[in-house]
């Protein structure tokens, strides 16, 4: 319990004086480089393509002094148009939900919403919208709110107001790419400081490129207390390459799942990556390409805590610190 | 410029570029020391730390000639205490109660200045001479008591039918080398050596024929580095007895080598005594009278240093380490390690070793090759390294050579920063020196020599001359024929 204690202080430490750089509302974030979110109509209950639950769940955090309405912001939030992956014809609705309030975070486990189960529509709901086939919503933004900060879930340890969005694909079996922005205005992407957003679980669409200079990332935060990682993708239909990159990692090898597969690997951590982000990076592979690739990835500690991704890496974008020695060989004698 | 200068200037340029041959030198400044010589015979024995111990058939009573069976006269035991200058003082007879109607002869003191092995008739000047026989003498051994030697006691291979005499005994009062002509004598007299076992002298061994030869090998002197001095009248030296020495190693003595001129000249040169490595040291010799063996003291003219740096050989080899992955697991990364050397050079992996060609500043880039885009990002981590030579004078020079072979010596790879060189001065070792930063020369005789370079600097504004050694050894072998 102690050590969780520390932990969590450690965490709020970093977070807050990371804030400060932080332009974490769009979701996917700007360093992590990835198209879109995805996620499927539950119709088919078909996971090959990329969505082991049809469900994904983000949060919000807002820094406690922010005190102004925000809303949240979906980019073409419908399933039709040129952006979505049709199955047979468009017949998949979209089911976003808001919620706020206390326990949205923490009621429970679940209420983390890796899966959706139990309480992982958590807390109160401030908002909620079905969306279908809309051509007004392709490639257009759609917005929730106005919001109150003051009506997400106050979390203590990094001194924000957390507010959860949770995307169901709760009809049909087209799959929804989408993106979301937390923002000052409702008509326009203007982006809260220190505010951020993470997951615990993500569901996103490789690029459609061969080009192995298409570099997604993702970002989880290693707390102190970590001695190693376990990571588990699905669906990765062998595209490419997946390396952990972090200031004392150059660029380690993790085994990546085939077609509707999970699989898991597992990795030490370093003291020097103590309170750091790891840097997840996905390469697409170039000797032909896999289109319309969509992947799920999650990573806990030994604990079997989820670890959150976050959009803006905390402590920023680790980047690998070669450190060179050199020793005079003396000469034989 | 007209064709003479212009002949003369290249000239002087081939000059310069030339290593010098090497010439030869005395090596040795030799005179006399007449106040313990006489117009007698004085004969070098031991020299200790405050006097010389020599003997002489000397007459210390104007009315009495002492002499032996043969009508000789006694050669008895001087001691002379260095004084000033650390020259040698008048003369006194030493240990009285050694003397008797016997020649006492050369000896020679343990380490421990408790026993005295000295040369004696061993028979008194009054004895019945045998018939036929000249007058034959042994080595005996003397107890220092107080201090006066007592318990006088025949070396136990003394024999009267053959000469034992000449005592030197080494350092650490294990071996006593003589000379004699006792059984197994290959010549005239050979030299012996008899060792010391748990308080008991060995039978004696003939030191064989790498040392000893048809003729005379007389008055042998062990030098505390293990040469062997010795003085024969064989063939192919400057004429009379001359002085060799020989070096014990890998299991047989060397083949002896004559000691330069002025040490050995054309008259009888005989009873080498050195302490301090051939810098200096005795002898006697008949150079000024034929037949009137007087005493000699030399100096070597070659400069030594006893205290002179091994050389260092530069080394421009390193190795490159990149820590942060080498201490944590690197073995499935997807990228290579790159070292760039700034020399045209690369190597691959989380350390490197990389050997320059010589002395500069390089600025070592390490770059990451991406395995899976086959991207480089350059330069991720650099070094300056900076290659200096050894701040030292520097000997290149073969470490191994034949007999005979002219071989160059060359200091110009000597790397002391700030100095103005004046002087390269080379001592090969082989009581050859010569001066200048390159030098052609051929070694005589086989062997291991330490060669030393010394520079030394134009004095500087105060006058002050620095001045800096180095050592190297040089394998000499024997040429092929």
């Amino acid at each position: 319990m102690r050590l969780h204690q520390h932990i969590t202080i450690l965490s709020a430490l970093i977070i807050i004086l990371s804030a400060g750089d932080m332009c974490g509302q769009a979701v996917p974030g700007v360093d992590e480089n990835i198209p879109y979110l995805m996620t499927f109509g539950k119709g088919g209950n078909e996971t090959s393509w990329g969505d082991d639950d049809f469900s994904q769940t983000f949060f919000f955090t807002i820094p406690k002094e922010f005190k102004e309405p925000f809303f949240i912001r979906i980019y073409d939030p419908d399933v039709s148009g040129n952006t979505d992956e049709m199955n047979g014809y468009w017949d998949t609705r979209m089911l976003y939900s808001v919620f706020g309030g206390k326990g949205c975070y923490t009621f429970d486990k679940t209420s983390q919403g890796e899966d959706p189960v139990a309480n992982y529509k958590s807390g109160v709901m401030l908002a909620s919208r079905v969306f279908a086939v809309d051509a007004k919503y392709d490639e257009k933004w759609f917005t929730f709110g106005p919001f109150n900060p003051a009506d997400g879930e106050y979390y203590k340890k990094w001194s924000a107001f957390i507010f959860k969005i949770v995307c169901d694909g709760i009809a049909g079996d087209d799959g929804n790419l989408y993106r979301y922005f937390l923002s000052k205005k409702a008509d326009s992407n203007v982006p809260i400081e220190g505010a951020n957003a993470f997951t615990h679980e993500y569901c996103f669409r490789m690029w459609n490129n061969n080009d192995t200079a298409y570099v997604s990332h993702i970002y989880p935060f290693i707390d102190s207390g970590c001695i190693y990682l376990k990571q588990k993708n699905f669906d990765w239909d062998n595209d490419g390459n997946f390396i952990v990159v972090s200031n004392v990692r150059k660029g380690q090898r993790q085994d990546i799942s085939s077609e509707d597969n999970w699989i898991e690997g597992r990795f030490s951590i370093q003291p020097e990556e103590i309170g750091k982000s790891l840097d997840f990076r996905f390469y697409k592979r170039s000797d032909y390409l896999v289109r319309n690739n969509n992947v799920v990835i999650s990573v806990e500690n030994q604990y079997g805590e989820k670890l959150p991704f976050w959009s803006a890496p905390i402590g920023g974008v680790p980047v690998y610190k070669p450190k060179v020695k050199v020793i005079k060989i003396p000469p034989k004698k | 410029m007209k064709k003479t200068t212009a002949h003369i200037t290249l000239l002087s340029l081939l000059l310069v570029a030339l290593p010098v041959l090497l010439k030869a030198q005395n090596p040795f400044e030799v005179k006399p020391v007449p106040v313990i010589s006489s117009n007698s015979d004085d004969i070098v024995s031991v020299v200790v730390k405050d006097g010389i111990y020599f003997c002489s058939n000397r007459k210390t009573n104007p009315f009495v000639t002492r002499k032996n069976l043969d009508g000789e006269k006694l050669y008895d035991l001087y001691y002379s205490s260095f004084g000033q200058g650390n020259e040698p003082g008048r003369p006194d007879l030493y240990s009285s109660e050694l003397r008797g109607k016997y020649n006492v002869g050369p000896a020679c003191i343990s380490p421990d200045g408790k026993t005295l092995y000295f040369t004696r008739n061993y028979l008194p000047g009054k004895s019945k001479k045998i018939k036929g026989e000249s007058d034959k003498y042994g080595i005996f051994i003397a107890h220092k008591n107080g201090k006066t030697w007592s318990k006088i006691e025949a070396f136990e291979y003394n024999d009267l039918k053959y000469r034992l005499a000449y005592p030197s005994v080494s350092q650490d009062g294990r071996y006593l080398y003589f000379s004699s002509d006792m059984e197994g004598t290959m010549g005239k007299s050979d030299i012996f050596v008899s060792e010391n076992v748990n308080g008991k002298w060995s039978k004696p061994v003939n030191l064989g024929p790498s040392v000893n030869s048809s003729a005379s090998e007389i008055y042998p002197f062990i030098h505390n580095s293990g040469r062997l001095y010795f003085s024969s009248d064989r063939q192919g030296g400057k004429g009379g007895l001359d002085i060799y020495y020989s070096a014990y190693s890998d299991g047989q003595w060397s083949k002896p080598f004559p000691m330069s001129e002025p040490v050995n000249s054309e008259s009888d040169d005989f009873a080498f005594y050195s302490a301090s490595a051939d810098q200096s040291g005795y002898f006697s010799s008949d150079r000024r009278k034929k037949g009137d063996d007087d005493i000699y003291s030399f100096r070597s003219t070659i400069i030594r240093w006893n205290s002179c740096d091994q050389l260092q050989p530069n080394s421009y080899c390193y190795e490159f380490i990149e820590e942060t992955a080498l201490k944590n697991d690197s073995a499935e990364m997807e990228f290579k390690w790159e070292w760039d050397f700034d020399d045209g050079n690369k190597a691959e992996g989380i350390t490197a070793v990389h050997c320059f060609e010589g002395p500069g500043s390089y600025y070592i880039q390490l770059n990451f090759v991406n395995k899976i885009t086959g991207t480089i990002e350059k330069n991720q981590a650099s070094y300056t390294l900076d290659i200096t030579n050894v701040e030292q004078p520097f000997i290149t020079a073969p470490d191994t050579i034949s007999t005979g072979e002219l071989a160059k010596f060359d200091a110009s790879q000597s790397y002391l920063p700030g100095w103005q060189i004046a002087n390269y001065y080379w001592n090969f070792d082989d009581e050859t020196t010569g001066t200048g930063i390159d030098i052609m020369k051929k070694y005589a005789r086989k062997g291991k020599f330490n060669i030393q370079l010394i520079i030394s600097s134009v004095p500087d504004a105060n006058g002050v001359v620095r001045e800096a050694c180095v050592c190297k050894n040089i394998i000499v072998i024997e040429r092929n024929k």
